[in-house]
């Protein structure tokens, strides 16, 4: 067995090189990617076969890489969400709202966020968290030929990005979560139709556990595949639902509650097994929490409440006091054209997203841009795991062990 | 602490980590290079079995470390097989700082394997290499890539340039030397206007007569209320004229 590990660049390799090279015995080289319509972005994984089996897998990635944290960097405060709600695309307001309590904790703000805000923030990210689980469910569905859970999911997705769209214009980025609370309140009509969501979400969910729970199919191609144990996936710093299949209940919203977190009842779904059909089930049984909390947090929305604090240094005065006062309109003026300064410090925050602790480590030196972004991706973390999953597992089976990590590569890469 | 107030004592504008013990998010270790070994060791035989993240971060003029890498562990509130003794969930921040002439660390790959691709990646990105690392490469900038991204002196786009320095970049210490806070003099600010309103880019020019010949606002007998319909009926056939069918 010879591996032929060239550091620096290989000419011969196209320009980039990968650690499996060439084999003189009975394996051989298979590279899937990175335009491979199941690693659900641009993954690229070269991997190492003898027969059907993996020997060896070597992920690669940052064919998707932005430089979104150079470019938040070179944003005011208050722009900087916009770069990095584009990080994890499929719950961009998981991202914004970890971004700000971190900004939120450097300004020394963070008790004075309204109650409403803060319903309204655990609202959005635990729709987003639904949405984005729709996504890899219908596209993890998808990748081993269950076409029809696709549309059931896209359809609830949808649902809920129309919320999105009308409290923040955007379907996919809507930018909505501000410094000190949100943008603006929620619009009338919201929670008639938030109302409807939750009446639908309860049979969807049993339509889709029918198609695919008991699926045999189903089940023949997830179960006791890409186990994953206990040690492992500490070791391997895993988290979110790939962590709680693997039988460890860590759950930021728990462990460090943010946003009134405490206030609200709900579980943490927690498997033993660490297969891919454990991660499944976590994932779906997570859905339902999501929606537990929804409609807890429902109840609290039909009181109005302040959306922002009061402090205008940090929060845009409203619109009709901006007329009408000096002092309103200069603060407009100084948060839109140079925003505001942030003492200096560095802070960790972290959140629960849909794929494990997102965290954002955020130094300011006073400046009112942030000197310095490093997100937690969760997904980069737990798609490295792969290198080690894979080995022993049928080629075949790739497809589902990358679903059942549910990597987004905008986050991946960044 | 509303930002009016002034900073917190110790912080500069070369160094504001570890200067807000108001915020309790994590205990804060600050170590050099030759202790990251023994520290991170000693913090996961302590419970810390977690490896969050692995960042970076560039302080360009701090003396003697220019770069910060950041690790971040927690020590998670359930019991596994492999820690003894479990306590509270608690994150710790461990901040080594790395000369810019030498800027090796030891690797701790070998202790957590999830600490492969994040230290490939300040490698890539802040030009710190971990020594004892199994596969120390590029990770997302492709491998022939110059420079290292991330740094503070690394341009924002394009080619190498001069940087203007920006309105509020370090504020302090320009105000402290007598610069105004752009950086450029009143002297050349004048003139880069002068240059844009003779490009006629301001609606206001300074010449009034001028402005009403041309018959733009302000004052002006033609206005744009009159002079535009002309242009729109006109733009029609002058388009219809110039585009292949």
């Amino acid at each position: 067995m010879t591996t032929a590990t060239t550091p620096g660049i290989a000419p011969e390799s196209g320009g980039y090189t990968v650690d499996v090279v060439e084999r003189t015995d009975n394996r051989m080289v298979l590279s899937m990617g990175p335009q491979h319509p199941s690693t659900h972005g641009v993954l690229q994984v070269v991997t190492e076969i003898q027969g059907e089996n993996i020997t060896k897998a070597s992920p690669e990635i940052g064919y998707l890489h932005t430089g979104i944290e150079k470019s938040a960097e070179n944003l005011f405060w208050n722009q900087a969400s916009t770069v990095i709600e584009r990080m994890d695309y499929l719950s961009p307001l998981t991202n914004a709202l970890c971004y700000y309590l971190a900004v939120e904790k450097l300004l020394g703000i963070e008790d004075q966020i309204p109650a409403r805000a803060n319903q309204v923030r655990v609202l959005f990210s635990e729709l987003s968290r639904i949405a984005s689980h729709c996504v890899w469910l219908g596209t993890g569905g998808i990748d081993i030929g269950a076409l029809t859970p696709f549309f059931y999911c896209f359809d609830l997705r949808e649902r809920i990005l129309d919320l999105f769209e009308m409290a923040g214009g955007a379907r996919m980025h809507p930018n909505y979560i501000r410094v000190g609370g949100l943008r603006e309140d929620l619009p009338d009509g919201f929670l008639r139709k938030l109302d409807e969501l939750i009446a639908m979400f309860a049979p969807r969910m049993r339509d889709l556990r029918g198609l695919l729970q008991k699926n045999p199919i189903f089940q023949d191609r997830t179960i006791d595949i890409g186990i994953i144990s206990a040690e492992d996936a500490v070791a391997w710093s895993l988290t979110g639902p790939v962590l709680r299949a693997s039988g460890i209940a860590y759950d930021v919203r728990k462990a460090f509650p943010y946003s009134g977190y405490g206030e609200y009842e709900f579980d943490v779904p927690v498997r033993t097994e660490g297969d891919a059909y454990a991660r499944f089930l976590v994932r779906l049984d997570e859905m339902d929490e999501a929606m537990r909390i929804v409609r807890q947090v429902r109840k609290k929305l039909d009181e109005k409440g302040p959306f922002q604090i009061a402090d205008t240094k940090f929060a845009p005065p409203p619109k009709e006091t901006i007329a009408l006062s000096m002092e309103a309109l200069i603060h407009h003026f100084k948060l839109v054209s140079e925003s505001f300064r942030v003492p200096p410090g560095d802070v960790y925050q972290a959140v629960e997203g849909p794929r494990g602790e997102l965290g954002y480590y955020v130094v300011s030196n006073g400046d009112n841009r942030p000197w310095r972004v490093r997100t937690r991706p969760p997904s980069m973390y737990n798609l490295q795991v792969l290198k080690k999953l894979a080995i022993g597992e049928l080629i075949a089976d790739m497809v589902v062990m990358i679903g059942s990590l549910d990597p987004v590569f905008g986050e991946v890469d960044r | 602490m509303p930002s009016s107030q002034a900073p917190p004592a110790g912080a500069t504008a070369l160094d504001p980590t570890a200067v807000r013990p108001d915020i309790a998010d994590a205990r804060i270790i600050r170590i050099t290079p030759a202790e990251v070994r023994a520290t991170l060791s000693g913090l996961r035989d302590d419970g810390f079995t977690m490896l969050l993240d692995v960042g970076g971060a560039d302080y360009p003029g701090r003396e003697p470390a220019r770069f910060d890498v950041v690790y971040h562990l927690l020590r998670m509130p359930v019991k596994i097989a492999t820690v003894a003794e479990v306590g509270a969930p608690e994150r710790v921040r461990v901040l080594c700082g790395v000369p810019e002439n030498d800027p090796v660390v030891p690797t701790v790959s070998d202790l957590w394997p999830s600490a492969d691709w994040a230290e490939r990646e300040i490698f890539d990105l802040f030009g710190v290499r971990f020594d004892g690392h199994p596969d120390m490469r590029r990770i997302q900038m492709p491998d022939d890539w110059e420079g290292y991204p991330l740094r503070k002196d690394y341009p924002l786009r394009g080619v190498a340039r001069e940087r203007t320095p920006r309105p509020s970049f370090a504020l302090k210490s320009n105000v402290a030397a007598g610069t105004p806070a752009s950086g450029k003099t009143a002297a050349a600010l004048q003139k880069q206007i002068a240059q844009a309103r003779g490009r006629d880019e301001f609606h206001g020019a300074d010449d009034p007569a001028k402005t009403a010949q041309s018959g733009r606002h302000p004052g002006g007998a033609s206005t744009a209320g009159t002079a535009a319909p002309e242009q729109l009926a006109q733009q029609p056939v002058h388009l219809k004229k110039d585009t292949p069918q």
